[in-house]
């Protein structure tokens, strides 16, 4: 991430800490420093550090190796959708 | 809806003079918020192209240079975004998308259309809602080259249908014979949009 | 542990900090506890159902029981910060979730030495951290450096200077990024790597980093703390978006 060609988009940008809640109702427990591995690039690291865009229709959370879409979720009044088809894997310590 | 109000709290407006315009659902905005799925792809312009491609009779695309020869138009619409925000009177300029269907034979078959952009993303539109002056590729926006967080370069304008499916940074578009969803549309958002028969998510 | 559920809070007081900065004592009969850094997600609703929600990290120390403190930045422009500021009274009641997170935590328990990096309000997360540490008496070395536009915008500047008190082993570091206060021999510029450099220098590389705050500070500062050699898994990042957001 190139600091500075930085704009409106790039300030906006948060990371996985900001959608913390979300993961929780959908995992049934904190996943901020589950690890999940980038199925573009193979870059490995706590979903905490992946960027997140959060403001559109949905959250897409992506690698801030590669910049790849690692995982969507959108919120609907009756159902919770997510796609985890950019992530090689979700690891989840047992000591969580 | 059980829980609490939260005593003081008027959330967003539907002001009486304009209520009429606000599709359902929907609030004013005088602002132009930005809304993105990505990164700013920041295409340097001689490097973009447009292309449209898939079931035509051959591909065409055009360089930046190539598409600022084209005949455009300025429209003022209005335009809706599914995250409840509605602008009013938002000014562009651009390329219709029958001006660029001009130089193209489309398969008879190719009634469907995906926008495709830098950074991966995609919308579907019927190719019937994108003729008829429903669909431009616009470029500038108030008077003024459209700014990189709102999609500059370039991008698509569908103002009757929710602005998700107005693609930021197009790169062109790809003709199909089935209705293929998009980013969105393939992740609970309606295959369609249109924000007076408030088709928000698939299932409304 | 208990699924995530909306509670209700009562505003038992509210606190100016700064000219733009409020922190409010929410009273939570079924509070169930924290960790310095965790937040909360508060949702207001208005009377046709227009709901909206924020994230705020929570600035107690979770030795302070029943209660918690958040601490709001008015964006001028913004949707939720007015409300807070300009319409919340005491007594009233907040909905609100947490607590959240966990990988942006830090207590005693993980040791240090402690290096904090805050911007703007930024500063919250890392300001329970550091009442924790004073409420469990502990030594652990431990670093703030505070990166705020004026001194106007020092949020917690007494409590700050009773904490880095003789023998507490935490140091306070300003630097002012648009005005000083006159007579300031201190820092005033953007963070840098110099300025790192001599704030990390007897933590070596054995300092655990936390830096929260605006998201271009939070990435110009991970990175060259890396760039530096610092070990990237003891440096955690938590970006709040825009300046002002």
């Amino acid at each position: 991430m190139d600091v500075e060609t930085a704009d409106v988009n790039t300030e906006l940008m948060v990371d996985g800490n900001a959608i913390a809640g979300e993961l929780e109702l959908i995992f049934g427990h904190d996943m901020t420093s589950a690890l999940v591995r980038c199925a573009s690039c193979a870059a490995q690291g706590m979903i905490a550090t992946m960027m997140a865009f959060v403001r559109g229709p949905g959250v897409v959370l992506r690698c801030p190796s590669c910049e790849a879409v690692i995982a969507r979720i959108v919120e609907t009044p009756t159902a919770t959708y997510l796609d985890t088809r950019g992530a090689m894997y979700l690891r989840i310590g047992h000591s969580a | 809806m059980a829980g609490l109000i939260s005593r003081g709290f008027l959330g967003r407006r539907r002001p009486p003079e304009v209520e009429k315009r606000l599709p359902p659902g929907q609030y004013l905005v005088t602002d132009f918020p930005v809304l993105s799925a990505g990164p700013t792809p920041h295409t340097p312009v001689d490097r973009w192209s447009f292309r449209i491609e898939g079931l035509v009779k051959s591909p065409v695309s055009w360089s930046w240079s190539e598409f600022q020869q084209l005949p455009t138009e300025t429209v003022t619409v209005d335009i809706s975004c599914v995250t409840k925000w509605t602008k009013l009177d938002t000014k562009w300029k651009g390329v219709t998308v029958d001006t660029l269907l001009k130089n193209v034979e489309v398969d008879p078959a190719g009634q469907y259309v995906m926008a495709f952009s830098d950074g991966g993303y995609t919308t579907n539109v019927p190719l019937n809602e994108l003729t008829n002056g429903q669909g431009f590729v616009a470029y500038e926006f108030d008077d003024k080259p459209l700014a990189a967080e709102h999609g500059g370069p370039a991008r698509l304008v569908v103002p009757h249908l929710y602005f998700w499916k107005s693609a930021k940074w197009i790169r062109g578009l790809r003709f199909m014979d089935r209705n293929l969803p998009g980013f969105w549309e393939s992740l609970g958002y309606h295959i369609h949009g249109d924000p007076w028969k408030e088709e928000r998510y698939s299932g409304d | 542990m208990a699924a995530l559920e909306w509670q209700l809070g009562t505003v038992t007081t509210i606190q100016t900090e700064t000219p733009k900065t409020k922190s409010f004592f929410l009273a939570l009969p079924k509070w169930m506890g924290h960790r310095p850094g965790h937040h909360i997600d508060l949702r207001l609703t208005a009377p046709d159902g227009y709901r909206t929600q924020r994230s705020y990290s929570i600035a107690s120390a979770p030795e302070l029981t029943g209660q918690l403190e958040l601490t709001v930045d008015l964006i001028p422009d913004g949707e939720v910060s007015p409300y807070l500021h300009d319409v919340v009274m005491q007594g009233d009641l907040l909905e609100l979730r947490g607590p959240i997170g966990g990988y942006f935590v830090w207590d005693v328990s993980l040791g240090g030495p402690l290096l904090l990096v805050g911007g703007g309000s930024g500063v919250v997360p890392l300001m329970a951290m550091l009442r924790h540490r004073a409420a469990q008496h502990s030594t652990i070395p431990a670093r703030l450096l505070y990166s705020v536009r004026t001194a106007d915008d020092v949020i917690y500047r007494d409590e700050l200077a009773r904490l880095a008190g003789a023998g507490s082993g935490l140091d306070v570091l300003f630097t002012y990024t648009r005005q000083a206060p006159a007579g300031w021999t201190g820092y005033r510029r953007r963070i840098d790597a110099a300025m790192l450099n001599e704030v990390i220098k007897p933590f070596g590389l054995a300092a655990k980093t936390y830096v929260c705050g605006p998201t271009l500070l939070v990435e110009s500062v991970a990175n060259l703390l890396v760039g530096m050699g610092q070990p990237a898994e003891r440096v955690r990042t938590e970006r709040f978006g825009p300046t002002g957001s």
